[in-house]
């Protein structure tokens, strides 16, 4: 029996590359646009009148807007290009069937486009992260199984048997979101369920999302990500093991605020079930600290400064879950700014703080070296960075101010409302610096993929152009 | 870094990441445990045990029937609660104190809490003009037929109510009460006058 010959990173490269193109640079234009909605939905709250004579600005639109194309935009299609890496790198494998790969990522963005007409011209749903119209989640679905068929039949052919952690958190995460998403489309778009269960599913699945999904995904990356750029082994594969299970045992009973009006046993489990998340969460953090301490690796602003943020980011929004799950405490934070700071800070704080350092990780060599400009990357990380604090921490403590103004009956609520105007100020200023950050993103990794095109061109013209050698007849 | 030719002319892959056998710690366990204790005693104490009915801000079946009528009477009381809020209390006030220059109070007046309730069910059902004295108080003001529209069991449910809110406590008024005197006043438009009151039987 001849042993087959492992693939060369080359041909892995090659195979990626495409795919990756798409689902990375359709993911970058969504999430700057995602953050200029952010602006504009977080100016409302200075001037409610600024937009008011456009439907398309108004909160009601711009908000979702926001919130969709920053999950669905990017989140997702930067998850499953990092995953696709993972899988044909860790595989020592090439991607199979890189241009259906490609496909589906088109279809996928254009899912999102009709998602994103459908919010902004007023026909979103109305359910929490499951804002696009029903034409968009049938689109959404049927690409991102596109991508998982192939990105199953990728791990199916690996040439390496033997198992990395990455692997299972990215296999896991290609199961989990069309399980949940096709559910909570199914019972709320298409044959929808009556009264409370409508609430219950929907929150069932952005609990899914936001915190099964999102950690899953970027959890392979970190896994991956750390131990590739200090050369320290990981540790290790048994704390990795207990994150999966705890995760997905723990994380899939989240996402029901404690004040909803469903049967008791509901909220309760979930409230529990958010505590026990601290778990996961510790255990990550001990694998981190286990994993880079001793390393010598410089952080500079790089893909290690971004996941090491990213690791802190998630820890710290998992304290806030779950203190915010008690009774005690959400009776003052519920109905207030506490709960979109937490989200804020797991979203951008953690996920995409994740897939920026994967993703400048792997996007060098995809392009060839030189072509991702490393300042562009640190103003990058200078930008996102504070952004995300000041979009975040003013969000978590002007919610627990507001909420003991609000359960103080003697204060009016227009006095409750303007006693956030100050964190509200920091947070808009947060989301400026965010936005001026992902159009960096957006151009750096635009001028990467230009000059990749622009080298491959003149290298074909060059051919295409030589010289013959005169006088030897073919 | 893409992959370099060695010297012997094969391809060297770039190493991936690998993972060590190190065991997950001792105290990840335990405070994994002691959470799930605590979150079982929260469950516990908090979720009904799947109970479809119990709701916030109730934590088991006991509760929510604790927080019942618990017999018809209740029932009865907790209907004529509702409908003084929304009928009398505008001038009786909720607290049954009355309102100076709008109505007598009810707490603890003689005519709420007289042994028999004839004289009391007429009030409503065609109204009360004239000076009347409260509580050792004068009051010369009118009633309008506040009654009259509601049936027996809701006037005998408003008038109950009065007789045992506000630390008021007598009998019950019953929906067969009210319906004999309703058909005695029939076809009656005239408000009663005090004096004309008190020569009905108590």
């Amino acid at each position: 029996m001849t042993a087959i010959p492992p693939t060369s990173q080359q041909q892995i490269d090659n195979s990626c590359r495409l795919p990756l193109f798409a689902l990375f640079g359709g993911a970058a234009v969504w999430l700057a646009l995602s953050s200029v909605f952010g602006v504009f939905a977080s100016l409302t709250f200075h001037k409610p009148s600024m937009f008011a004579d456009c439907a398309m600005l108004s909160y009601g639109r711009a908000f979702p807007a926001w919130a969709n194309l920053l999950v669905y935009g990017f989140c997702l299609p930067a998850g499953l290009g990092v995953g696709l890496w993972l899988l044909a790198r860790l595989g020592r494998v090439e991607l199979a069937k890189p241009w259906l790969i490609v496909v589906g990522a088109k279809l996928w963005h254009a899912g999102v486009l009709v998602g994103l007409i459908g919010i902004l011209a007023g026909q979103s749903t109305g359910f929490e992260w499951l804002e696009m119209p029903r034409p968009a989640a049938v689109i959404l679905f049927l690409a991102f199984m596109l991508i998982t068929v192939w990105a199953y039949v990728t791990y199916t052919r690996r040439t390496e048997a033997s198992l990395y952690p990455s692997q299972w958190f990215v296999l896991a995460a290609l199961l989990w979101f069309p399980w949940i998403f096709s559910t909570a489309t199914l019972l709320l778009q298409i044959l929808p369920v009556r009264g409370v269960v409508q609430a219950s599913v929907a929150w069932w699945f952005a609990g899914n999302l936001l915190n099964v999904w999102l950690t899953l995904a970027g959890l392979a990356s970190t896994f991956y990500v750390l131990p590739k750029l200090t050369g320290r082994p990981l540790q290790s594969y048994y704390l990795a093991l207990f994150v999966f299970w705890t995760l997905i045992l723990f994380g899939t009973w989240t996402g029901i605020p404690a004040a909803a009006a469903l049967p008791a046993w509901m909220p309760t489990l979930s409230g529990a079930a958010s505590v026990m998340m601290l778990i996961p969460a510790l255990a990550v953090v001990a694998i981190v600290i286990l994993t880079v301490r001793g390393s010598q690796t410089p952080c500079g602003g790089g893909p290690l400064c971004f996941t090491k943020f990213a690791v802190g980011s998630l820890m710290l929004a998992t304290v806030l879950l779950a203190i915010s799950a008690c009774p005690q405490v959400s009776r003052v934070t519920d109905y207030t700014w506490f709960g979109h700071g937490q989200t804020v800070l797991r979203i951008y704080g953690f996920f995409t703080m994740t897939m920026f350092g994967a993703i400048y990780h792997i996007m060098p060599q995809l392009v060839g070296p030189g072509r991702v400009c490393p300042r562009w990357m640190r103003i990058n990380f200078w930008l996102v960075m504070p952004g995300i604090l000041l979009l975040a921490l003013p969000l978590v403590f002007g919610g627990i101010a507001q909420g003991l103004k609000f359960i103080d009956a003697t204060i009016p609520f227009v006095d409750v409302s303007k006693s956030t105007l100050m964190a509200f100020r920091i947070s808009t200023l947060g989301e400026f610096f965010i936005a001026v950050g992902n159009l960096i993103f957006l151009f750096n990794l635009l001028a990467a993929m230009v000059g990749y095109y622009r080298s491959v061109g003149k290298t074909a013209f060059a051919e295409a152009t030589a010289l013959q050698p005169v006088g030897v007849k073919p | 870094m893409n992959a370099e030719p060695s010297q012997s002319g094969r391809v060297v892959l770039e190493t991936e990441p690998t993972a060590t056998g190190l065991t997950v710690p001792m105290w990840l366990i335990a405070a994994m445990l002691v959470l799930l204790f605590l979150g079982a005693w929260y469950f516990d104490a908090r979720g009904g045990w799947f109970e479809a009915k119990v709701y916030e801000p109730y934590h088991s079946v006991a509760d929510v029937a604790r927080f019942q009528p618990r017999s018809g009477g209740d029932a009865v009381l907790l209907r004529g609660k509702v409908l003084y809020e929304q009928n009398c209390a505008l001038c009786h006030n909720p607290d049954g104190m009355g309102k100076l220059a709008q109505a007598p109070p009810l707490a603890g007046s003689e005519w709420v809490l007289a042994a028999g309730v004839n004289r009391l069910i007429r009030i409503p059902q065609v109204g009360l003009a004239g000076p009347i004295e409260v509580k050792g108080q004068l009051w010369n003001l009118n009633m309008a037929a506040m009654g009259v529209m509601y049936p027996d069991e809701d006037l005998a449910a408003v008038l109950s109510y009065i007789r045992n809110a506000w630390g008021n406590k007598a009998s019950v008024v019953t929906a067969e009460q009210v319906k004999k005197v309703r058909t005695e006043l029939a076809g009656r438009s005239q408000p009663y006058a005090p004096d004309e009151l008190k020569k009905e039987a108590e």
